[in-house]
């Protein structure tokens, strides 16, 4: 709280007029649209849990069907981020080391910033491990009955039926992170390029983003 | 293999040499360089059965194989303390990521910067569908439940959890193995 309040004070000393002017009309135009229900913060941090818990299960094909659930949850349904809040999650989430499914955390973070910084990451690390929790265990009974489960027609008829249905939602995904990213036309070209690139090249996605990161600060890009 | 079982804490040490070795990437890689090469806990063979059990279930793949590994040796509490060491120190660095950027996403300068970086990151998330789509593109039944699931989410607003609850069951009983020849399609 007290960190962000610092940040205006110091945005405005260093008098960055009309941007600064025009993020924070559009920031308190977002909150009017979407006002998120007055909680404790205890209760709060309950819902944040309780959320994440209950998609746990529905990961299939390595998590990212869920992105757009998280989109619809955290900018429409609960109010935690703006959309653009939503990709900048996604991308930095993508860019950082380690699994991108660690998306949750910072949503969690998001959704407890006003808060504070302390019950932010709390509820960071409160979100990332309520979904991770109900598919750990499941995947400690399977490993524990893996013997059995292996010729199991449930198993075969589990694998080959979720396998197209995760290929929709991914597809639907894939729509949906592009809406939300939102960029003008340069940038939706942007991202056409990358996606015949990460299907035809096995370059470093970190390169694509490097590379358009600058094409964002020399305003090429833009939203 | 090992005479000896690895110890909870050598699961820890183990899953958070790989999360620090494919900082760059490559996680999978990583984790069979070091599990199955360095340390010989799994044979290869058990190591791509892991991958397997861990892609079926739902959860992310690399966390899955670290609960695999885990679970593999030490039950329960050995799968916990593989996935905190697979976690503790990407997911750390993220959080510090994060409030950076609660702190500072309103300044114009990174604002514009995440823009460009954003743009890309929504290319890789269209390329996901793509990347999977090849090994259904004989099965003209699969086509068919991707397109649907697509259409109900995409036009009719269908939340994940009731298509899956639907589409799931209705996908499973259509692929359910019959007979001995259970490759062919009924």
């Amino acid at each position: 709280m007290s960190l962000s309040l610092l940040l205006t004070t110091a945005m405005d000393t260093l008098s960055v007029p009309t941007m600064a002017a025009t993020t924070a009309s559009a920031t308190a135009a977002a909150s009017a649209q979407c006002t998120p229900t007055s909680l404790t913060d205890l209760g709060h941090l309950l819902q944040v849990l309780g959320t994440f818990l209950g998609l746990s299960l529905f990961s299939l094909g390595g998590g990212n069907t869920l992105l757009s659930e998280y989109q619809h949850l955290s900018v429409h349904q609960f109010c935690w981020l703006t959309s653009s809040q939503f990709a900048d999650l996604y991308a930095l989430a993508e860019a950082a080391p380690g699994p991108s499914s660690m998306l949750v955390g910072l949503l969690g973070l998001g959704a407890a910033w006003p808060e504070g910084p302390w019950w932010a990451l709390l509820s960071g690390y409160g979100a990332e491990l309520a979904i991770l929790l109900p598919s750990t265990l499941l995947m400690v009974l399977a490993c524990l009955s893996w013997n059995r489960l292996k010729d199991s027609p449930w198993r075969i008829a589990f694998e080959r039926g979720l396998g197209p249905i995760t290929l929709g939602i991914l597809f639907q995904v894939g729509i949906k992170i592009l809406h939300t990213a939102d960029t003008n036309a340069a940038g939706v070209m942007v991202s056409l390029v990358v996606c015949v690139l990460m299907l035809r090249t096995r370059l470093s996605p970190l390169w694509f983003m490097a590379c358009a990161g600058v094409l964002g600060g020399l305003g090429v890009i833009n939203r | 293999m090992n005479e000896q079982p690895p110890s909870h804490r050598e699961l820890f040490v183990g899953m958070l040499q790989v999360a620090l070795s494919a900082f760059g990437g490559g996680l999978s890689a990583w984790s069979q360089r070091i599990v199955v090469e360095q340390r010989g806990w799994l044979s290869n063979e058990e190591f791509l059965t892991g991958l397997t059990v861990a892609r079926l279930f739902p959860g992310p793949n690399q966390i899955n194989m670290a609960v695999y590994i885990g679970a593999a040796f030490r039950g329960l509490s050995g799968a916990l303390v593989a996935l905190a060491g697979m976690l503790l120190v990407p997911f750390s660095l993220l959080m510090l990521l994060g409030v950076a950027y609660f702190s500072f996403h309103t300044l114009p300068a990174v604002d514009r910067v995440l823009a460009g970086v954003v743009a890309a990151a929504a290319g890789m998330a269209l390329s996901m569908g793509f990347k999977i789509l090849d090994q259904y593109w004989k099965d003209p039944v699969a086509l068919l439940l991707a397109a649907a699931t697509f259409v109900a989410m995409e036009f009719f607003h269908l939340r994940l959890v009731p298509v899956v609850l639907i589409a799931g069951p209705l996908a499973m009983a259509w692929y359910w193995p019959r007979g001995s020849s259970s490759e062919s399609q009924p």
